[in-house]
């Protein structure tokens, strides 16, 4: 299986600060997010394995391109949609893909049609020919991933694509990156620290913190399943129940519409049922309790 | 199910060589700058204003030309050129190559001027909006070097200015050799085909190179044009400011001479011999890039025979008056290599790779 990325023993540092500390990382192909707080050395990766930046020590690969002698080469099939609002000025959509195409070594003619079929794709096709700098946020990110795509490249970076976005357009920004990496083959590095955007887009994630590899994996693996732990509805109020329970030593925790029970070692769930039955309550949803991406992450930096 | 889906579609076409990737970006930005609004409108009447010196000079050689064959059509333009002597009527084929000469010399002395006021109107924006709306990521995430941008940069300017400089004296080349019918020309003034060509490149690749400097100083392009006047307008201005206090002092030098009765010819064979060590015009960024242009066409040889056929003081006189600055022209190639340099040192200061950005 061909790896996406590899990075071994990478050190990165701006004066006296490091941004990339001693990381190895291997990634898979497909969907990845790349999480991290502010300041943990995600742009920085990026910015890396394009080739944009040198690194101190260490080497790695990108599609099996070393990126420490194959920039441009790994440039031409990877597409990058940067974090910052940034735009070619004074030209309309259309002109400002095809230009993006052109810079990647595509005839003017197939950046022409490409650039028609991509902002199609986006939603942007009713604005193509309105001038760039007159577009919503919204639309300059349709725009960046556009100009990302329209070389149709291998890998997919996107870097914080839905910062200062209204709901709706990061919605749409979200579906467009899932439809690309699993609908059209496209393997994509989702780079952001909202981790409900990275669960909704990608099945692996990288977390990185203080430039360090903190955890990777993939998201269904890392939310693992707690035996003791489950998560409760009742049709009726939970309060009483959970007062039963607690009378009986167990653990319960009333999370909006949700009960968190915990089972002390040795017991069974069954005894659920039993005081449910006991309390004529009745139990409409039991499932054992899963981390969710958020706890994988909080414990990854903690 | 979707008979034709119109989602994403994979694309299987090639992508070209790296070696012309900078052209993608000259293309754009000329196609950019034509177009863009009123600014553009601008730039597409300034570009036909600064052809029509083009047609003079295409007109002068072609009625060389005529003159050459003793064409009627010719005949009224014998007068016009008394001032150069009535020799050079009588035989103009003789003095083809001094007449070329000059002919170009004076094309190409106006379109340095107005390559000066094109730079104005295409330069100032070329990396001052990128760096205003923070295209460099765009552009450095794409299989592109740093010295990629900045020749597809320096391909605008250079576009341009070939445009109104080069182009046209190939024209007009070609036009003169059309209309004299004498392929003798070819042997001739070949030389001054390759040197305005070369000349042409002069002005741009410096024109441009120093524009680009001065573009990265600012995201406001206003004030780029600002510099780019103190660098045109003002240094021009020092250098005259100098050059007029070093010519009163002369003229009163000559009228104590008048008034001791020494001969005129005297002092102008001293002004002459003065004028190869006046440094002043090496204050004027444009007299520099017009010594090096006299250097190329070979102009002061071409004064210096015409002169022979003035008769006493006025020989001395025709030359003062006609002849531009006559200090080495390598001290002109020296200032303006050292702004290539300059120009170039600030490039790299200035754009940065993807490191510095924020």
């Amino acid at each position: 299986m061909q790896m996406l990325i590899q990075f071994e023993n990478v050190i990165k540092t701006y004066g006296a600060v490091t941004a990339l500390d001693n990381l190895s990382v291997t990634i898979p192909t497909g969907a990845v997010g790349l999480l991290g707080p502010n300041g943990s050395g995600k742009t920085t990766m990026i910015r890396t394995l394009l080739g944009l930046i040198p690194v101190d020590k260490g080497s790695g690969t990108v599609l099996g391109m070393d990126f420490r002698r194959r920039q441009l080469d790994i440039r031409r099939v990877v597409g990058f949609a940067p974090e910052d609002e940034c735009l070619f000025p004074h030209v309309v959509g259309i002109e400002f893909v095809a230009y993006a195409g052109e810079l990647v070594g595509m005839s003017r003619k197939d950046a022409m049609q490409r650039a028609h079929e991509v902002l199609d794709y986006v939603g942007l096709g009713e604005a193509r020919y309105r001038i760039v700098e007159s577009y919503s946020t919204g639309m300059k990110q349709r725009l960046k991933l556009a100009s990302a795509i329209v070389h149709d490249p291998q890998l997919l970076i996107l870097d914080e694509p839905t910062n200062g976005m209204d709901p709706a357009g990061r919605v749409e920004i979200l579906e467009l990156s899932r439809d690309l990496a699993h609908n059209k083959g496209m393997s994509l590095l989702f780079s952001s620290h909202l981790l409900p955007d990275v669960e909704a887009v990608c099945e692996y994630v990288v977390v990185l913190g203080n430039g360090k590899l903190l955890a990777e994996g993939k998201i269904q693996e890392l939310k693992s399943v707690h035996d003791q732990c489950f998560e409760v509805r009742l049709k009726a109020d939970m309060a009483p129940f959970a007062q039963r329970l607690t009378e009986i030593g167990w653990s319960a925790e009333m999370q909006d519409d949700v009960l968190r029970v915990r089972i002390p070692e040795g017991q069974s769930p069954q005894t659920l049922w039993q005081v449910a039955a006991d309390e004529q309550q009745q139990i409409r949803y039991l499932r054992p309790q899963r981390s969710t991406l958020e706890e994988v992450f909080l414990k990854a930096v903690e | 199910m979707p008979i034709f889906d119109q989602g994403y579609q994979h694309w299987s076409g090639s992508l070209s060589g790296h070696a012309w990737r900078w052209f993608a970006i000259t293309r754009h930005g000329m196609r950019v700058g034509v177009r863009a609004g009123k600014a553009g409108r601008s730039l597409r009447i300034f570009l036909l204003i600064s052809w029509l010196p083009a047609l003079g000079l295409a007109g002068v050689l072609c009625l060389w030309g005529l003159l050459e064959r003793n064409s009627e059509w010719a005949k009224f333009l014998g007068p016009m050129l008394e001032f150069l002597g009535p020799a050079v009527v009588a035989d103009p084929t003789h003095y083809r190559v001094d007449v070329w000469t000059l002919c170009y010399h004076y094309f190409l002395r106006t379109e340095l001027t107005l390559s000066m006021i094109l730079v104005l109107l295409v330069g100032p924006n070329l990396i001052s909006q990128d760096l205003r709306y923070n295209a460099l990521p765009l552009y450095f995430s794409r299989p592109l070097r740093r010295i990629d941008y900045f020749a597809g940069k320096l391909g605008v300017i250079v576009g341009f200015l070939g445009m109104v400089i080069i182009v046209p004296s190939l024209i007009a080349y070609a036009l003169g050799l059309l209309f004299s019918l004498d392929i003798t020309i070819l042997r001739d003034t070949l030389h001054l085909l390759i040197a305005s060509v070369m000349y042409g490149l002069v002005i741009a690749v410096s024109a441009g190179l120093l524009m680009l400097a001065l573009s990265t100083m600012s995201r406001n392009s206003r004030y780029i044009s600002l510099l780019w006047l103190a660098v045109w307008v003002g240094s021009g201005m020092v250098s005259h400011v100098l050059e007029q206090t070093n010519v009163q002092q002369q003229q009163m030098r000559q009228a104590w001479r008048a008034s001791q009765g020494m001969p005129a010819e005297e002092f102008f064979s001293e002004q002459l011999e003065a004028a190869k060590s006046n440094w002043r015009p090496l204050v004027s960024y444009t007299a520099n890039l017009s010594r090096i242009g006299q250097e190329l066409l070979g102009t002061d040889a071409v004064w210096l025979r015409l002169s022979e056929l003035q008769t006493g003081p006025q020989r001395g006189l025709f030359l003062l008056q006609l002849m531009g600055p006559q200090y080495p022209w390598y001290w002109s190639a020296a200032v303006v290599t050292g702004l290539l340099v300059f120009s170039a040192c600030i490039l790299n200061f200035r754009i940065k790779s993807l490191d510095r950005l924020k």
